[in-house]
């Protein structure tokens, strides 16, 4: 059997300041296969930045390992993309030149190149945008950017760290029921979704398994399986009910 | 506004009309202002060289400074300490060098002259360069990191672009701290014999030495013009181009943006047909770097490990060379300065009490016209807007090109000639100082929110209230910073101020300029010349860290104005 995608194998993370030892992250472990739709909610504070900062290998771990593909992860790896709360668009470089940014690294043609932006372009619905900056943009197209840059490398794994958390309420709900859609489109990548918030009304639409963390240090209280159907409804009796379950797991 | 044609014509029938008038009244300038624009070409030369010179260093060494955090603990004091030196204090000993390497030969003079622009520009275009790659938002590092975003390819698509916001309005500062300093130098007396390199300078020196006033004129025109055509074409563009490299912050929302040190650029025109002639002129060359940046990322890609064998061998020769240098200065220095305390050394603290305050009066008289005037300007854009550019002009010309006409006001002020050299000393002083002062108040004034504004209206603010209770704090910040600039440039211009060659009667002005001067051109004594620039450094350096970083500090907590 081959290994599971992601593996979190016993994550912690602590940071030292005067000789003294502040834990952030406690023993964190869990794993990610193929379709799976993850979130991991805690209130803020806990950490969740930084166990997905270690999950894509920007941070080392004080001890615990992160495996991906049964491989220790390294932070270029071309399987998996990045999406941030801040969208972290390089502000000198034009929609198609941001979504590229990842396959000119890669040292793919320019005529292949932008063949595939102009698809993810297309693909999060901001056609006839290709030549503006980002500064042009509102705050929910500058994150379809950075969902396009992310898709653009045709990742495995897709992280998203609070991608919805600076953006006004409308422009984030439609924009979560376009990655939905994305998602249930098994022609486009990824293979598996690993998505960090506080909110979690957000993560129980959007996940098929909930990580619940503690406040400092990040400990695990419980590992959900979200089993609602989809299209879920915000109004319906069972969202609630998990709503309030984590709510209660967490106060 | 007009065309570009329009423009033209005028420009055309002024220059003739000037040209045809000139030669009327003054025959003789005229022939001789038939060779200013090739003085110019010299000139423009030097400022050129020394200025591409200064990019690479500033790059390197920012880049250098910011990624390596080793190498960062030596280089960010080293870098401080040379950022407060006053530049002049490195020319005496660069001249000396270079004369002695050169023997004498105008090549070396030329090298001096180049050195001496670079000091003036390089030290804060790196610390704008360290400044910007070291304030580079997490999220974007961590985005081009997960992106692959290594060597060559993140230089250019990450750092390089991050650093340009900085490095331009920085360039443009040492573009005029550079003309400040090639005027003064392009002419000099040391051991005994003067020294002359063509340029606008020393043409400018030699029509004050001789009492030229149609030559100091057409000098002073001629750079004036220079100086404007060169921010018309060049800054201009390049400080508009580079707002877009400016960073955003993470909320999405608009803020306004920091309001430059220099309100320049505003009223010139901005010539969109000849800028288009001019970037289709270019384009190849930016096709040909992308070109080559393309070939480079592959090289860098494929060939890993010799690109790090060849930096490695690179770093090994630089240290040798570096050791090779180093060492044959100190033993240079130890040479030249072994010896017994030289008798007049004893002078030296009463020379710098009376340098600084010589700066103090400038200071004050700065302060207070400029303070007024900037809160005139920033508050009445519209009925300044005739105002500006004169004052732009005059704050264009280098304070040491103003030199002849400087002199010839005191003389006409006062008899005596030991008064009027004060008078023109603090006259140089100032005018090296005020343009920072009033440049930076006004976009303090301008910076003042217009919410805070209302609100101090609404609530019937006026007169002295407004003034204590809005104007004034909110001018505090800028004030300080344009302070730390104003001192800086009077620190420098102390020597040119100090020691005026065409007063009539020996010179005779105590001060730390003066002594430097003394000791390089007249006694050719090293090891005064070296205590001097000690002594100027250290109460320079603690100037800046005793009163003006610790109220900069304060100030900037107390009295920021939060957008």
């Amino acid at each position: 059997m081959s290994p599971p995608l992601l593996e979190v194998k016993n994550v912690s993370k602590s940071y030292f300041e005067n000789g003294k030892e502040f834990k952030v992250l406690d023993l964190v472990r869990f794993e990610l296969s193929e379709r799976d739709f993850v979130c991991v909610v805690g209130p803020s504070g806990c950490g969740k930045s930084t166990l997905l900062r270690i999950i894509v290998g920007l941070d080392e771990p004080t001890s615990g390992q992160v495996l991906f593909e049964g491989q220790p992860i390294r932070a270029d790896n071309p399987q998996v993309a990045m999406v941030f709360q801040s969208f972290a668009l390089f502000p000198w470089l034009t929609i198609t030149q941001n979504v590229e940014l990842g396959l000119e690294a890669q040292g793919k043609p320019p005529e292949e190149r932008r063949k595939i932006a102009q698809k993810f372009i297309e693909a999060v619905g901001l056609t006839g945008f290709e030549n503006a900056f980002p500064r042009e943009l509102s705050g929910g197209m500058k994150q379809r950017v950075g969902i396009a840059r992310a898709l653009a490398i045709e990742p495995l794994l897709l992280c998203m760290d609070e991608p919805f958390s600076s953006l006004d309420p409308l422009t984030a709900q439609n924009l979560r029921d376009e990655i939905l859609q994305l998602w249930a489109n098994p022609d486009l990548p990824p293979k598996a979704v690993l998505m960090v918030t506080h909110a979690i009304e957000e993560a129980v639409y959007m996940a098929d398994r909930i990580i619940v963390l503690s406040s400092r240090p990040g400990r695990m209280i419980a590992e959900l399986q979200i089993d609602l159907p989809r299209p879920r409804n915000r109004k319906e009796p069972e969202f609630y009910g998990w709503v309030d379950e984590i709510y209660s797991l967490i106060v | 506004m007009r065309g570009l044609r329009g423009w033209l014509r005028i420009l055309a029938v002024l220059v003739i009309l000037v040209a045809i008038g000139t030669a009327v009244v003054f025959p003789e300038a005229a022939v001789r202002g038939l060779q200013l624009p090739l003085l110019a070409i010299f000139s423009t030369t030097r400022m050129v060289i020394a200025y591409l010179l200064s990019l690479v260093f500033a790059i390197a060494y920012g880049y250098t400074a910011a990624t390596n955090k080793r190498a960062s603990v030596i280089m960010l004091p080293v870098l401080d300490i040379l950022q407060s030196v006053p530049i002049l204090g490195f020319f005496p000993p660069a001249l000396l060098f270079f004369v002695a390497a050169f023997q004498g030969h105008p090549l070396g003079i030329e090298f001096a002259v180049v050195f001496l622009i670079f000091t003036s520009m390089s030290w804060n275009m790196a610390f704008g360069v360290y400044e910007s790659l070291s304030t580079i938002p997490v999220d974007l590092e961590a985005a081009a990191a997960s992106f692959g975003l290594r060597g060559w390819l993140r230089f250019r698509l990450l750092a390089f672009p991050a650093a340009i916001p900085k490095l331009v309005y920085n360039s443009i500062l040492s573009w005029s701290n550079g003309w400040f300093f090639l005027i003064a130098s392009e002419t000099f007396t040391a051991f005994g014999q003067t020294y002359t390199r063509p340029g606008l300078g020393s043409f400018i020196a030699n029509a004050g030495l001789s009492n030229d006033t149609a030559g100091i004129a057409l000098g002073i025109g001629v750079l004036a013009a220079v100086v404007l055509a060169l921010d018309t074409v060049v800054w201009r563009p390049l400080s508009v181009w580079s707002e877009r490299f400016r960073m955003e912050t993470t909320t999405g929302r608009e803020v306004s943006r920091p309001p430059g040190l220099y309100e320049r650029f505003r009223w010139l025109p901005r010539f969109p047909r000849m800028r288009q002639t001019f970037l289709a002129a270019v384009r190849p060359i930016g096709e040909a770097y992308h070109r080559a940046s393309v070939r480079l990322d592959r090289v860098y890609s494929s060939h890993r490990r010799v690109v790090r064998e060849i930096r490695l061998l690179d770093l090994a020769l630089f240290l040798v060379i570096l050791f090779l240098v180093v060492s044959a200065g100190i033993l240079g220095l130890v040479k030249l300065f072994f010896g017994p305390l030289p008798a007049d050394a004893g002078t030296i603290p009463v020379a710098a009490v009376s340098s600084f305050l010589r700066l103090a009066a400038a200071y004050g008289i700065a302060l207070a016209w400029t303070i007024p005037v900037a809160a005139w300007i920033g508050r009445n854009p519209r009925s300044s807007r005739f105002v500006t550019p004169i004052l732009e002009v005059f704050a264009s010309l280098p304070a040491t090109a103003l030199l002849p006409v400087i002199v010839g006001f005191a003389l006409f002020l006062v008899s005596s000639a030991g008064a009027a050299g004060e008078l023109a000393a603090i006259l140089i002083v100032l005018f090296s100082m005020q343009w920072y002062l009033l440049f930076n108040l006004i976009a303090g004034v301008r910076g003042i929110p217009g919410d805070l504004d209302d609100v101090a209206r609404s609530f019937g603010l006026r007169g002295a209230t407004y003034w204590r209770r809005v104007l004034l704090p909110a001018m505090v910040p800028s004030l300080l910073t344009g302070s730390i600039t104003a001192w800086g440039a009077g620190w420098n211009a102390l020597i040119v101020s100090e020691y005026i060659p065409f007063l009539p009667g020996p010179p005779r002005l105590n001060g730390l300029g003066y002594l430097m001067d003394v000791a390089t051109f007249v006694t050719h004594d090293n090891t005064m010349l070296l205590l001097t620039i000690l002594a100027m450094i250290a109460v320079v350096l603690s100037l800046n860290k005793l009163v003006w970083r610790p109220l900069l500090k304060r100030a900037s907590a107390k009295y920021r104005l939060e957008v």
